[in-house]
């Protein structure tokens, strides 16, 4: 029988078109074959109904509205919510993933009591009776002894509704402030030169609406703290009105790569170009008077003649980049105001991040560019209402968070890889019991053997309880591990900053039942209240979630609860964007009254009650700067004859002005005017050396991805990128294994060769090699005949190297933040 | 009727048992005593010296850190839940999977409940195994009561639920426990379970093609 081709075929097919349209009448189908609305769905397998629930999603700190498809009781799958403009209806490949959370067969379903020595890995499971017991009568002992601080509570991420329930509630009516957090392996470091300059940390840089988007170290479509939001708007911006992005990276990143152009740069010099600019900027007059003299605290003077030894040549010198590209760059960026600067870790998480940042910030200052359509805006994020009242007294904390003396000028995030070496010194206390939660601090921090030998160590830490829904590596150290919900499994209200500087209300729910005997912590503490005959007004985090609700003003008139759990997400569709909110007028009823001071050196008005002053005389005396959380007072700021509201202080005793000049940087004996402070072990590097740097990719977290099975089968492995001809300088090719050594130690892994990197660096991600965390992460599995099942299930076998065994738990000398991008190694062919 | 189904579904409830949780003292009193350590010897299953011999009290720490080690973790564990190990499912190698939901609905469809207090996963291997304990208990009693239909319909869905669950992922869940048990006592379970579901899985098979009637219900 002869064939008949595809053409044939395809050619028949068109002709039919025509039949069709004539015999349209006759057709027994009724209805139009399109998608339905999101938020139904059939499997089209089993034929059963989807049950669409919106949640939140918290693969990592972005926490993007998302829809989960339950089917028979099972989570089958995780799309974006539509209702929540802030990704339009799309969640990242982690959000996706997020399914492998809830399944992970290694979960730990059950509370587990260590039974042999700590870190051996024998445990018995014990209920959750048993275990809040124990947990309990800890409690119980060290508040009746008046010590309720040596109960040390240390998260990584908690949010939101937790962070208030944990937080502000639980543990504050407990009484202790020993509380820790992670900040300082983030971005600590950039939050504490916005907190300096600007007030209240995160910046929004606000690409739907900018001309030019200039990037100091932020992998922006991978792993920003934003990341789809901000990776959706800046890519639009690119595609359909051609924006320009321009990326100084020591790595070609993905984002570097759709970038327009990328310059490799030295590790730590970002702030050298950046200073540059803003000279060529001074010297070619291309800066916006108004806004230096009316807003900021300096005078276009003082800039000019701080600025003029940052010329181009100079850091040329010191970064690498061509002096001539940095003066075109810097005109073109002022030139198409309103522009607006990324940064992120690769600038900040070094020696000098804190200047980096500021300098950057004082960049976009000058051009203009703070807070105003298309440039760097304040946050704008939810404003959550809930009714029940947080505890007053005062929580007595060890002098355990903020590191040792000296480490650094204003920790105001803490310093949290210091905490276990605060631990191990002893001198300011110790915790009796020290519990975390979301937290990995073997893992995650740096010098992981120290980390490792300090949580084993029973004198030093006589009782630690890890909640976690995992069984990570700092769990393996536990005396007590309570099994965590995930979080596609708890409550939640939802407060993450919007890319349209309009607030989203949007809740998490539950789209399946904890798994086994997991519970969400958020209740636990409820429970663990009434233990210890403590009222904290709400019985659940669902009672919590429900509260604000029915009391949070617009939430509550769409239909509160209810329409929450429907919906899942809420904003005012007339809301206009906030931009310039430091310009709004006060009032003169709003900065008068009997506890309202004017502080006539800052010109700041402050209610002196709200801050530590023991009385007005004091307050007055002592005045706003030198007032111990004189800022929590603070009301407005006064600029010519009238009083704004200017840029709010958090965290320091900053003025109301954009602050270019830091008082209290000053008093520090650090430098006023953003500064480039070279990272003093680059400048003594023997020719051999290299500089070890860190990135993140798009489809893992930090830490906490590894164990989902979608996500590993895509990137388990890290190899050591390196320039070709640093490679070849030391006989290695592409594949071979290598070792990287610092003064901390060694890690033997596999070399990448590719002009991708800076010649003189390398780069290894933070994600792989976990050695507990689940045969996913860790590549455990139980055994390895052909025939296991196990072994069939992964077809990959590396699990990839840690690199933070060589980095050291330093912060920066401002901020604190744990310099994950200047480490000095070397590296050798095995 | 070759042999009555209760001792089978005594053997089924046995083995429930011992994957359900740790023993309890109870439970291991019972286990020791002589009739049952003979009936065991006779199948060859051998518990070892120490369980026999063992301060109860010992034994008992030894079994429950065996346990926990081998089926709970944290870490490193075999996992009990069939969908772990289903490799011709699309989500293969997490829990709650596709298989999850079939043994949920298959055993729903029976008329039976998993209680409000379990708190498990419906595919762990002591819930399939209560369930064959149920479905063969089922079929003594139609046996018992002359009704030879219904005794046939409690036949076929044991053959369906032997061969569609059971035997897909047990006999691989032994393999690892006789391997990587420490304990003689759960890797000689191990070994009966492993041995047990292959007999089974003939037996349904052999005693349907032997009763014509059977063989002719679908339902």
């Amino acid at each position: 029988m002869r064939k008949i081709s595809r053409r044939g075929f395809l050619k028949l097919g068109a002709a039919s078109a025509a039949v069709l349209t004539v015999g349209s009448k006759f057709t027994n189908l009724a209805g139009a074959m399109e998608l339905k609305k999101v938020g139904q769905d059939f499997s089209p397998i089993t034929n059963r109904e989807r049950k669409a629930i919106p949640s939140a999603c918290w693969q990592c700190v972005s926490r993007d509205g998302i829809i989960g498809y339950v089917e028979a009781g099972r989570l089958v799958k995780i799309e974006g919510n539509p209702k929540l403009p802030r990704t339009n209806g799309k969640v990242c490949a982690r959000g996706q993933a997020g399914v492998n959370q809830v399944y992970d067969p290694d979960r730990v379903l059950y509370p587990m009591k260590r039974v042999g020595k700590r870190g051996e890995g024998k445990w018995k499971r014990i209920s959750w009776n048993e275990a809040l017991n124990e947990v309990t009568a800890k409690l119980r002992e060290l508040r009746d002894n008046g010590h309720p601080e040596e109960f040390m509570f240390h998260y990584g991420r908690m949010k939101a509704s937790s962070g208030k329930i944990i937080k502000s509630h639980f543990l504050a009516a407990y009484g202790t402030g020993t509380i820790g957090n992670h900040t300082t392996i983030c971005e600590g470091g950039k939050w504490v030169a916005q907190e300096l300059t600007w007030g209240k940390h995160y910046d929004i840089n606000d690409v739907t609406h900018t001309n030019f988007i200039l990037n100091f170290g932020c992998n922006l479509f991978e792993a920003h703290t934003s990341h789809v939001p901000f990776a959706q708007r800046a890519i639009k911006a690119k595609a359909e009105r051609g924006v320009k992005l321009v990326t100084f990276d020591v790595r070609l990143s993905n984002t570097a790569a759709k970038s327009d152009e990328w310059f490799p740069i030295k590790p730590g010099t970002d702030g050298a170009v950046v200073l540059a600019m803003a000279n060529v900027v001074m010297s070619e007059g291309l800066f916006d008077k108004d806004f230096i003299e009316t807003w900021t605290n300096v005078t276009v003077g003082q800039l000019t003649s701080h600025l003029k030894k940052y010329t181009p040549e100079w850091a040329e010198g010191v970064s690498g980049v061509e002096a001539e590209k940095i003066r075109s760059l810097a005109v073109e960026y002022a030139q198409a105001k309103p522009g607006t600067i990324v940064s992120y870790r690769g600038a900040v998480a070094n020696y000098t991040g804190v200047e980096t940042e500021r300098s950057i910030k004082m960049l976009d200052a000058i051009l203009g560019n703070i807070d105003v359509k298309g440039g760097t805006c304040k946050a704008v994020g939810a404003k959550w209402k809930n009714s029940f009242k947080k505890p007053k007294g005062h929580a007595k904390k060890l002098n355990i968070l903020n590191g040792f003396k000296g480490d650094a000028a204003y920790p105001n995030h803490h310093i949290s890889h210091r905490v276990l070496k605060m631990i191990k010194d002893g001198r300011n206390g110790r915790p009796q019991m020290y519990m975390v939660y979301c937290y990995n601090p073997v893992y995650v921090n740096g010098e992981v053997q120290e980390n490792i030998s300090i949580l084993k160590d029973e004198k030093l830490i006589p009782y630690y309880v890890n909640v976690n829904p995992f069984y990570d590596e700092s769990g393996s150290l536990a005396d007590l591990i309570l099994p965590d919900a995930t979080y596609l499994e708890r409550w939640d209200w939802e407060d993450m900053v919007s890319y349209d500087q309009i607030p989203e209300y949007y809740i998490r729910q539950p789209l399946v039942k904890p798994l086994g005997e997991a519970r969400n912590f958020a209740d636990v503490v409820c429970e663990i209240a009434k233990r210890l005959d403590i009222n904290l007004g709400f019985n659940s985090a669902e009672e919590f979630v429900k509260d604000a609700c029915e009391h949070t003003p617009g939430v509550k008139e769409a239909g509160g609860f209810e329409f929450m759990k429907r919906e899942g997400a809420w904003y005012d569709k007339k809301a206009e964007p906030l931009y310039k909110s430091y310009t709004k007028k006060l009032n003169p009823g709003d900065y008068t009254g009997k506890d309202i001071l004017f502080d006539k050196e800052t010109g700041v008005y402050w209610n002196w009650k709200k801050s530590k002053a023991k009385n007005r005389e004091e307050a007055l005396k002592k005045g706003y700067t030198d007032t111990k959380n004189a800022y929590k007072g603070y009301v407005g700021q006064k600029i010519g004859e009238e009083v704004f509201l200017g840029f709010k202080p958090d965290k320091v005793n900053k003025s109301g002005k954009f602050e270019i000049y830091s008082k209290l940087l000053e008093k520090k004996k650090f430098n006023p005017l953003p500064t480039y402070m070279p990272v003093p072990e680059h400048q003594k590097m023997k020719s051999d050396e290299l500089i070890l740097t860190t990135y993140k990719v798009n489809v893992q977290s930090h830490s906490r991805t590894q164990n989902c099975k979608w996500l590993t089968e895509i990137y388990h492995e890290n190899p050591a990128w390196i320039n070709p001809e640093t490679a070849a300088a030391r006989g290695i090719e592409d594949g071979d294994r290598i070792r990287v050594r610092s003064h901390l130690g060694k890690i033997l892994t596999r070399a990448r060769v590719t002009e991708g990197i800076k010649p003189g660096v390398v780069a290894i991600s933070n994600h792989c090699g976990h050695w507990e965390y689940g045969r996913y992460a860790s590549g455990k599995i139980v055994n390895r005949k052909a025939t296991d099942v196990d072994a069939s299930l992964k077809w990959w076998w590396r699990k990839g190297e840690h690199p933070n065994y060589l980095i050291a738990n330093s912060p920066d000398p401002i901020g604190g933040q744990l310099r994950f991008m200047d480490t000095v190694v070397t590296v050798e062919r095995v | 009727m070759k042999s009555s189904p209760l001792p089978r579904s005594n053997l089924y409830g046995l083995l429930s048992l011992i994957y359900n949780r740790e023993l309890t003292a109870e439970t291991l009193r019972e286990l020791k005593k002589p009739e049952f350590r003979e009936t065991l010897s006779k199948l060859n299953i051998q518990l070892g010296g120490d369980f026999f011999n063992k301060p109860e009290e010992e034994l008992l720490l030894d079994l429950t850190l065996e346990y926990t080690r081998l089926f709970i973790g944290p870490g490193r564990h075999i996992s009990p839940h069939e969908s772990v190990y289903r490799e011709d499912k699309e989500d293969k190698g997490l829990l709650w999977g596709e298989a999850t939901v079939e043994v949920k609905e298959i055993i729903e469809g029976a008329g039976l409940e998993y209680k409000a207090d379990y708190k498990g996963i419906p595919d762990h291997i002591s819930i399939e195994l209560e369930f064959m304990q149920r479905l063969t208990k089922y079929e003594h009693e139609a046996w018992e009561s002359g009704d030879r239909e219904k005794a046939c319909r409690c036949l076929e869905y044991e053959k369906l639920f032997l061969e569609s669950h059971l035997d897909k992922w047990v006999p691989l869940f032994c393999d690892k426990v006789m391997e990587e048990g420490k304990l003689t006592f759960y890797r000689e379970m191990a070994r009966l379970t492993k041995e047990y579901i292959s007999l089974e899985k003939r037996y349904v098979n052999e005693l349907l093609s032997d009763s014509p009637k059977a063989g002719q219900i679908v339902d």
